[in-house]
């Protein structure tokens, strides 16, 4: 990698830390207005008030706000997220078995996000000024108006229960086997397994949640494409490969779309970020075992510690795909680099 | 037609208003428009299909639910909700998003870092994350939603407009009105806010839509007013239980939001086509 690169990724490493301690402080504050008292939940429900004040005391209580967040915080950094008060078991390993089933259905919808964004990107472009593309402009805002939640509730009522083409529970069906946990990613495993069956039925179940996510996030993507497409096409370098006969096709593709990219990579970094938290919604929708669920069940379970780790850890996925994105952008733009 | 109303010719704009309109209608008269009582439950009659099926009776338009509930009274009375949250959180969120980037984007410096960088902070929670750890901070209730979606929302405007504010502000008309010893207050809202209005009003509509979106959301997961009372999130969440037996169940309440949702974003889409000076004539159209 190249030295501007590497600058920039390791300045943006040092930015992260100021920046999770204090998405981290808020995420504390927030959680520290429940009405709920942390001790009591923790204890059966036959427990005395001294019982109750012992364990305000071991868990920190009774400290000042502040103390109580540098005790959670400093516990983080040596790895220690605390223990769910409602599974009994550290709260680690909770996300770290529900994490790799979310990273992989977020990646499959970018992916689906992507295509489906430049696809209709630059057919909103090449319709430019005909009565299609009104037509078209319209279809976006209607798809802009359709939430990943709605998509997937949609998507579930007619491809799994009407049409009944693709199952719409879970991350496996009833009959396969299940690989030996390793990467936890499903679709690695199966694959290390040599379980080809397996493979091909986590991909069946991924479908669904992926392309309603992957829909929900394209829309802007489409809109930012065509209109830096529009710009593009008024530089000079655009006319000049015209006059020297390059066809309209390769045009579009090798001059304009490569420099149309730009704008639409940054934008899709802030959708992705959205595209991770709605991971959450479409895992519900599912059932798909991720760390959506594991979420919404600490919430009706009022398990702090879990609400408070899982909260963190999508911050610190999004933080994450902005600084990939970032890294992207500086590799694909050659002015950039030489500054 | 009178000048000041040209953007009445848009068609979205239209499109949009009439919907809207028509959202207004049905929450601000629902006890009249709706056949049923919307918490009624009828355990005889779960299920019945809406009158276009067999087996669908018009006591109940548009069919029950597994409760034996009024699906139409239900969508009817969910209006309210949605309304509410709409005007409501778009509202705050506007105000507290514009007023910040009014600051950040007049006086720069320092307080617009400041501004920024929380605003960074604030981007880096995916916003379904962030409501639901509001929810569970505040609790469930009408005006705990209204403020999560506030207090989640406030960046959308505040990113957008920080730099159209930055961009007025260094124009000559706002420097001549300084030097003629208008005060800042007096300069931002005399001065900056009338060009930046159009995109804070477009932005707005826009916000309705997402507000009444994250109501739904917060329903559906049960974050949001409670089972008692008819939300379309909340009916979402209960037909689920139903969806081999009683699709409809689960249709409608998703129509409601669309519609609504479209209505908000086409109306937001017609207004910054008309309302934006600097597209051209062609672009408008």
């Amino acid at each position: 990698m190249s030295g501007p690169v590497m600058k920039l990724l390791l300045r943006r490493l040092l930015t992260l830390i100021p920046t999770l301690i204090l998405v981290s402080l808020l995420l504390f504050c927030i959680l520290r207005m429940l009405p709920v008292d942390p001790a009591a939940m923790s204890l059966p429900p036959n427990a005395t008030n001294a019982e109750i004040e012992a364990m305000r005391i071991e868990m920190g209580l009774d400290k000042p706000l502040i103390q109580q967040y540098g005790i959670w915080f400093g516990n983080i950094i040596h790895g220690d997220f605390g223990a769910s008060i409602h599974y009994r078991t550290a709260v680690s390993k909770l996300v770290l078995d529900t994490l790799p089933a979310t990273i992989e259905l977020a990646l499959a919808a970018m992916v689906f996000a992507t295509l489906f964004g430049v696809l209709g990107g630059l057919w909103l472009f090449y319709t430019r000024g005909g009565v299609v593309e009104s037509v078209l402009d319209l279809g976006t805002v209607a798809l802009l108006s359709i939430p990943e939640f709605l998509w997937g509730l949609f998507f579930m009522l007619l491809f799994g229960v009407s049409l009944d083409l693709l199952p719409f529970i879970g991350r496996l069906g009833a009959g396969v086997d299940r690989p030996e946990t390793i990467t936890g990613f499903l679709l690695i495993d199966s694959l290390l397994a040599g379980s080809p069956l397996t493979f091909l039925d986590a991909i069946r179940h991924m479908i669904l949640p992926s392309v309603a996510l992957g829909l929900s996030a394209a829309p802007p993507i489409m809109r930012i494409l065509r209109s830096t497409l529009m710009d593009v096409y008024q530089e000079d370098y655009i006319h000049q490969a015209r006059q020297r006969g390059i066809s309209e096709g390769r045009i579009l593709i090798f001059h304009a779309l490569k420099n149309a990219f730009l704008p639409t990579l940054s934008l899709m970094g802030v959708q992705f970020g959205f595209l991770f938290g709605g991971t959450l919604l479409v895992e519900i929708i599912y059932s798909y075992p991720g760390m959506g669920n594991l979420m919404v069940d600490a919430i009706r379970n009022a398990d702090l510690p879990i609400i408070q780790t899982v909260g963190l850890t999508y911050c610190v996925m999004v933080l994450l795909i902005s600084m990939v994105v970032d890294v992207l952008y500086l590799v694909l733009n050659p002015k950039l680099r030489e500054a | 037609m009178e000048k000041r109303f040209f953007w009445l010719r848009s068609g979205r704009v239209i499109t949009g208003l009439s919907i809207i309109a028509l959202l207004v209608i049905c929450a601000l008269f629902a006890p009249w428009l709706a056949p049923n009582d919307p918490t009624e439950q009828d355990i005889l009659n779960t299920l019945v299909p809406p009158v276009w099926q067999t087996g669908g009776d018009w006591t109940f338009p548009l069919g029950t639910d597994g409760l034996g509930r009024c699906v139409l009274s239900r969508i009817i009375y969910g209006s309210r909700i949605a309304l509410t949250v709409a005007v409501f959180g778009a509202l705050g969120a506007m105000i507290l998003g514009s007023v910040l980037a009014h600051i950040a984007g007049y006086f720069g410096g320092w307080v617009d870092w400041v501004i920024g960088r929380v605003v960074e902070i604030w981007l880096s929670f995916p916003p379904v994350i962030l409501s639901l750890i509001l929810m569970v901070g505040l609790g469930a209730g009408l005006q705990n939603v209204i403020l999560a979606i506030i207090v989640v929302d406030w960046t959308r405007f505040c990113r957008v407009l920080r730099s159209d504010v930055m961009v007025v502000a260094r124009r000559d008309y706002v420097a001549a009105a300084r030097l003629l010893g208008f005060s800042h207050w007096r300069t931002v809202t005399r001065e900056i806010l009338p060009a930046t209005l159009p995109l804070l009003i477009t932005l707005m509509s826009l916000e309705m839509g997402v507000a009444v979106v994250v109501e739904a959301i917060l329903s559906f997961v049960g974050m949001s007013v409670g089972a008692e009372v008819p939300a379309w999130g909340q009916m979402i969440a209960d037909a689920r239980a139903d969806i081999y037996q009683a699709p409809w169940t689960l249709i409608l309440p998703i129509l409601a939001i669309f519609v609504t949702v479209f209505g908000f974003n086409i109306l937001g889409d017609g207004l910054r086509r008309t309302l934006d000076t600097r597209l051209t004539q062609t672009e408008r159209a």
